[in-house]
């Protein structure tokens, strides 16, 4: 067993999870928050979203190719806009959730509607938003492992090796891999949800 | 004070939620905009606070037009109440309440140390602090809806059918809530609602509304009972109006039966003297003991001791400096001997009252606030 190896494929594997989740938020926001804003806004970008989604990582991957090469930048851009699919309507979702009352409310204490937005909306659409991104997290982990094909390390390195060299293990291993770095994701976005919520206990 | 100055609503669609409406309500009072659904209490509510923008006309506040301050900085000064309370689910109790300090920058020691003063005045316990609004009842929610709205001390302060969704019991103790608190406070309150018992019962003025944001009266809780303005009103206010009316009367005002009493040593010929047909016998202490029936005094001994003597029970009293007509009225209609007593503070007995007695200060209550309608609409009408 290689473990030096293994760790070395899980920590670049978990970055790609990871890196194409927080940029797609730091995406998803401004725009679930100017779709759940103005409505006429989401009708052209949730289908958009999901267009996008559906196009195969590998085309990308390879249309990609010409402009960033064989970097961790060809995977990334593609799992960020996979991840949009989910994250905009989930912020979007998010947003919907808070009560009208309490929407109301904050806005006849005197809250403008940036402030409301960061201090009221935002904070009580953290578990919906959340729950997106485990979703995002956890699809990206497993994709990125696709990027091996054009080279770029990740935890696909095992399948593919595995493959070559009619080495089953390796491939299994490969995948327990990839499980175990997608729980302990999971379990760290439940964990950061439950601390950035107190209030839903 | 707040003024209405032919202010109309009128949506796109052209529904018109309200139409011309000028009114004035007085700072320190409590007026209730009462209505059918559909009749523009709440757009005219939340049209002071600029949730709703109008379509024509002004609104006052102290001589302010509304639209004249930027809304963010409006609302700071404007306590607002609603109905599903509208609390933040993610902030402490004392942060709910502390809400307009903190957006006034008042510092969060400053603001938290109110917030707990707020907590202490509307009867909440202190532990409630630190604990998330969905952890509380419903009426406790409510009253931190209240504090919270009273956290900056604004000068005026609305509802929008703050008790609506809480059980009876609750509505009822959070409105004698209410009134203590506007007694200690006297803010300007503007309060919606449809239930126009609470409207008679927490109301300075009420102004009933009609379908299509039309005003169909405004007058004191007592004269929209005594004198409803048309027969919409008089079916809006409801049945027994009259009898409902006599809360407003003092019981004051009753002429009570001091003589018809005697104390528990008294004899039974001592209470044949007074030859009426219902003794009060009091206690050692001037407290009520019960009724002793004439028609049974007769076939008692005359030398034996009231004390002794089978009365019947006294039932419900009333204390006149407190209890209004309608109290006083209630205990004799409950007495089997169609009297009741009159007590002061600490149960002494003041005196009795008959039908006959409660007839007169009735009729002389009515024709004291007639009076009073008729001066009060002259000098309304006098430039």
């Amino acid at each position: 067993m290689n473990w030096p190896l293994l760790w070395q494929y899980t920590g670049a594997n978990a970055l790609l999870g990871v890196l194409p989740a927080v940029i797609g938020l730091a995406i998803a926001l401004p725009l679930g928050v100017a779709c759940a804003r103005w409505r006429w806004f989401y009708v052209p970008v949730l289908p958009l979203t999901t267009v996008l989604y559906s196009i195969p990582s590998l085309a990308l991957f390879v249309v990609l190719i010409d402009y960033t090469g064989l970097s961790n930048t060809t995977v990334i851009i593609p799992l960020t806009l996979f991840s949009l699919c989910v994250l905009v309507p989930n912020v979007v979702d998010g947003l919907r959730s808070v009560p009208p009352p309490v929407r109301q409310a904050a806005t006849a204490m005197g809250f403008g509607p940036m402030r409301r937005l960061i201090r009221v909306e935002l904070p009580l659409a953290i578990p919906v938003i959340i729950a997106g991104l485990r979703i995002a997290v956890v699809s990206s982990i497993s994709l990125a492992s696709v990027g091996q094909l054009i080279g770029v390390s990740s935890l696909g390195y095992f399948f593919l090796d595995g493959f070559q060299r009619d080495f089953p293990e390796e491939i299994y291993v490969g995948g327990a891999a990839i499980i175990a770095l997608a729980l302990v994701c999971d379990l760290l976005l439940v964990q950061t949800r439950r601390l950035a919520t107190p209030w839903s206990r | 004070m707040i003024t209405f100055d032919h202010v109309t609503k009128r949506y796109p669609d052209g529904t018109v939620a309200v139409d011309a409406l000028s009114l004035e309500i007085p700072a320190g009072k409590t007026m209730v905009l009462v209505g059918p659904s559909g009749c523009g209490k709440t757009t005219s509510l939340r049209m002071i606070n600029r949730l709703i923008e109008p379509t024509e006309g002004t609104i006052l506040i102290d001589g302010q037009d509304v639209q004249a301050a930027e809304p963010a900085q409006l609302r700071r000064g404007i306590g607002y109440v609603i109905q599903q309370t509208g609390l933040f689910p993610h902030r402490t109790i004392e942060d709910n309440i502390a809400t307009v300090p903190l957006l006034n920058h008042w510092g969060k020691a400053k603001a938290r140390a109110r917030s707990r003063e707020l907590m202490e005045l509307v009867g909440l316990d202190l532990q409630m602090a630190r604990r998330y609004p969905h952890q509380l009842s419903g009426g406790q929610q409510q009253r931190v809806g209240v504090a919270r709205a009273l956290a900056a001390d604004p000068p005026v302060l609305l509802m929008d059918e703050p008790f609506s969704a809480v059980d009876p019991i609750v509505r009822a103790s959070l409105q004698d809530e209410l009134l203590r608190l506007q007694a200690e406070l006297h803010k300007t309150i503007v309060m919606v609602t449809h239930d126009v018992e609470e409207a008679i019962k927490v109301g300075d003025i009420v102004a009933v509304f009609r379908p299509g944001g039309h005003l169909a009266q405004v007058d004191t809780p007592e004269r929209l009972l005594g004198a409803p303005a048309d027969d919409y009103v008089t079916d809006f206010v409801g049945f027994d109006r009259g009898i409902r009316r006599l809360s407003f009367f003092s019981a004051d005002s009753l002429d009570l039966d001091a003589e018809a009493m005697v104390g528990e040593d008294a004899t039974v010929a001592d209470a044949r003297a007074l030859s009426v047909p219902w003794v009060l016998v009091l206690d050692s202490e001037r407290k009520p003991r019960g009724w002793a029936a004439s028609a049974d005094l007769v076939s008692l001994p005359a030398g034996s001791k009231l004390a002794d003597v089978p009365l019947a029970p006294i039932g419900h009293t009333f204390r006149p400096g407190h209890d209004s007509l309608r109290s006083a009225l209630d205990a004799t209609v409950l007495s089997r001997t169609e009297r009741a007593v009159g007590v002061a503070a600490d149960g002494t007995v003041l005196g009795v009252t008959t039908y006959e007695r409660l007839r007169t200060a009735i009729r002389a209550a009515e024709e004291a606030a007639d009076v009073q309608a008729a001066d009060a609409a002259r000098a309304g009408a006098a430039p």
